[in-house]
């Protein structure tokens, strides 16, 4: 709950700021150092809860306030330090606006924090209200591109239908249950369990599916992704998704679990053709961007089978999950954000001239497709066992092994470009230190997920 | 059948019948029109359920003001019932397919309930009182309201960005 206020406050603070600054390397260093604030705000709140403590409600059962959403907050916290710190200079190049793009980026981690706690499905509406309607803003920031616009105008009239699809999944529930609150939804009763109901589950199914973008919901992506200035494209892929997940599971492990028998088969469905047409359309793309959009789509797919498997690995997985996955697309998009030409044979030849900057490319790209030693073998791993022990998703499995293996491909191109290609890529500007120092911690971190994930549930 | 039931009755096919007509008639303006009978015979509902400042609110916001905006878009864009675009009888299919799966899923949906509820609240008279409404607002509904304070700053701050005028681009470094 602290950390909601925190963020608001700051957020606001970080708003005005513009007004008594027009300096934007201060706007950055204000950003990161309120952010810096935010993170210890969050670490405050985990360390102000014992291990293996019962929930906390707050505001008539509103918020449900447990351990594990409190290091969910924590961990993407610390993803949007490490992102404003890598790309910080990049969201002040987007355009004129610069403190109001950082005040929408705390406004979206207060729909965060609200996607790890809510027990009442009013809050995930406003929750995921706040998550969506800065990023309509960010993804139309760079006016003067038409690209830049198409994606905003694209992405907020998709968008909306969504909200629509989600009120009307609430309203079905709120008509069978006959309550908005989620620990006193039970599906025990058969009376609760009709027609209505399970037709809200699917309708929240398909605004979720829109939201983390798992097709057939997945259109907008592509176009957004890659329309949007790219440094808000590195937030959208990764933290915004990364909380819709968190509040997808939370919704469908706690409230629906008990009637997964319903609902698996539809999201099995959903989740074999996400990871079908991301990894097979990524394979086709000529812009590291948009492959990028694809990746993601695959990714996503991957997430899916945490909230398939509905078991307590799949809770640990989720979480590995969006930080592995995070940390190394955040670490991606910064590298793209400082080359000129965004196609594959813009890294031509990358190795010889910046040979730091294609190392931590390779690592970036080889925990993407879940090579072992990385975060992304782990995160993989986590979410696979689970959906194993879930017991009945073998096929799926199988499937989704062999859609890795396919991934790889487009993974590795980018690395065979970059070491076994001859070419002169254009930088937007030398690499200083600072920027080469953030971007070997973004690989050590990578690499520390990979070895010891453990530590990155310690506190759970 | 007692008098609200047929008022129900009455109110349900006007809302109905002109949300079709807001669908099938092929002059914006006329779209317009009925889309505003549709929110007063809505409100007649809210009425008949007891509602009565929900009412009100939904008559002075949807169908006074937000009504008016449309009517000004749709009058600055200018559009006639000829430049509506031509879709292919595929699409239509298609679109008539889903629509109608998805109506059936609905339909069964309602069918299944099985809680049947009056068609008019009786109980107390002032349940719909603004009085009733702002307690429950701020007592059992305080955190939705306050929290969506950041939702429409946030809008605020997306009208500005959006819509400011760029002034000179001026580098960071």
């Amino acid at each position: 709950m602290k950390a909601i206020i925190a963020a608001t406050i700051l957020g606001v603070i970080m708003m005005f700021s513009s007004i008594l600054m027009k300096d934007k390397k201060a706007i950055i260093t204000i950003a990161a150092l309120l952010l810096a604030v935010l993170l210890g705000v969050n670490i405050w709140d985990v360390m102000a809860t014992k291990k293996g403590s019962n929930f906390t409600f707050l505001f008539n059962n509103m918020i449900l306030i447990s351990r594990e959403g409190l290091w969910f907050n924590m961990l993407m916290t610390g993803c949007t330090f490490l992102y404003v710190l890598l790309s910080g200079k990049d969201i002040a190049r987007v355009g004129t606006h610069t403190a109001e793009y950082f005040a929408l980026i705390f406004f979206i981690l207060t729909g965060v924090y609200l996607l790890s706690s809510y027990n009442n499905l009013l809050i995930l509406f406003i929750g995921i209200e706040i998550l969506s309607i800065p990023q309509y803003i960010l993804a139309g920031s760079d006016k003067k591109n038409l690209k830049s616009s198409e994606a905003a105008l694209k992405y907020f009239l998709m968008g909306a239908f969504t909200t629509g699809i989600l009120m009307m999944g609430v309203t079905l529930l709120y008509g069978s249950t006959g309550t908005f609150e989620l620990t006193r939804m039970d599906f025990i009763h058969q009376s609760s369990v009709n027609g209505m109901s399970l037709a809200g589950i699917i309708f929240l199914i398909i605004a979720f599916g829109f939201k983390v973008s798992a097709a057939p919901m997945h259109t907008w992506t592509p176009d957004v992704y890659d329309g949007a200035p790219t440094p808000f494209t590195a937030f959208m892929a990764t933290i915004v998704k990364s909380a819709a997940f968190y509040a997808f599971i939370r919704l469908f492990q706690n409230t629906f679990g008990g009637i997964s028998n319903h609902w698996t088969i539809v999201l099995s469905i959903i989740t074999a053709l996400t990871l079908f047409i991301g990894n097979l359309t990524a394979v086709f793309q000529q812009s590291v961007k948009r492959m990028l959009a694809y990746s993601s789509i695959a990714q996503a797919g991957f997430m899916l089978f945490a909230i398939l498997s509905n078991n307590a690995v799949a809770s640990q997985g989720i979480i590995i999950y969006a930080v592995a996955y995070s940390v190394a697309t955040i670490g991606m998009f910064a590298v793209l954000m400082k080359l000129k030409d965004y196609t594959y044979d813009g890294f031509n030849g990358l190795a010889k001239k910046e040979p730091v900057l294609a190392f931590v490319t390779t690592i970036f790209l080889l925990s993407l497709a879940g090579i072992p030693l990385t975060g992304g073998f782990m995160a993989k791993y986590f979410v696979l066992q689970a959906a194993i022990m879930q017991g009945q998703l073998f096929w799926l499995v199988i499937f989704a092994l062999l859609m890795a293996a396919i991934s790889a491909y487009y993974y590795f191109r980018v690395i065979i470009a970059m070491y076994f290609k001859q070419g002169n890529p254009e930088l937007h500007e030398p690499l200083s230190s600072g920027d080469k120092f953030m971007l070997a911690l973004t690989c050590v971190l990578v690499v520390l997920i990979g070895i010891a994930p453990q530590l990155f549930l310690a506190s759970i | 059948m007692d008098i609200q039931q047929i008022l129900f009755i009455v109110l349900s096919a006007i809302a109905i019948g002109c949300a079709l007509g807001v669908v099938f008639s092929r002059n914006p303006i006329n779209s317009v029109l009925f889309l505003i009978l549709t929110f007063f015979a809505i409100s007649g509902h809210y009425i008949l359920l007891n509602a009565q400042f929900l009412a009100v609110v939904n008559i002075i916001v949807y169908a006074g003001a937000i009504m008016v905006l449309f009517l000004f878009v749709i009058m600055l864009m200018n559009l006639n019932s000829d430049t509506e675009p031509q879709k292919n009888w595929l699409v239509q299919l298609a679109g008539a397919i889903s629509g109608g799966i998805l109506f059936l899923v609905l339909l069964s949906a309602l069918v299944s309930a099985t809680k049947t509820l009056p068609v008019m609240e009786q109980g107390s008279n002032d349940l719909g009182l603004i009085k009733n409404l702002g307690k429950t607002l701020f007592r059992d509904y305080v955190l939705p309201f306050e929290i969506s304070s950041v939702l429409f700053l946030s809008a605020m701050i997306g009208a500005i960005v959006i819509g400011k005028k760029e002034d000179k681009f001026e580098d960071v470094h």
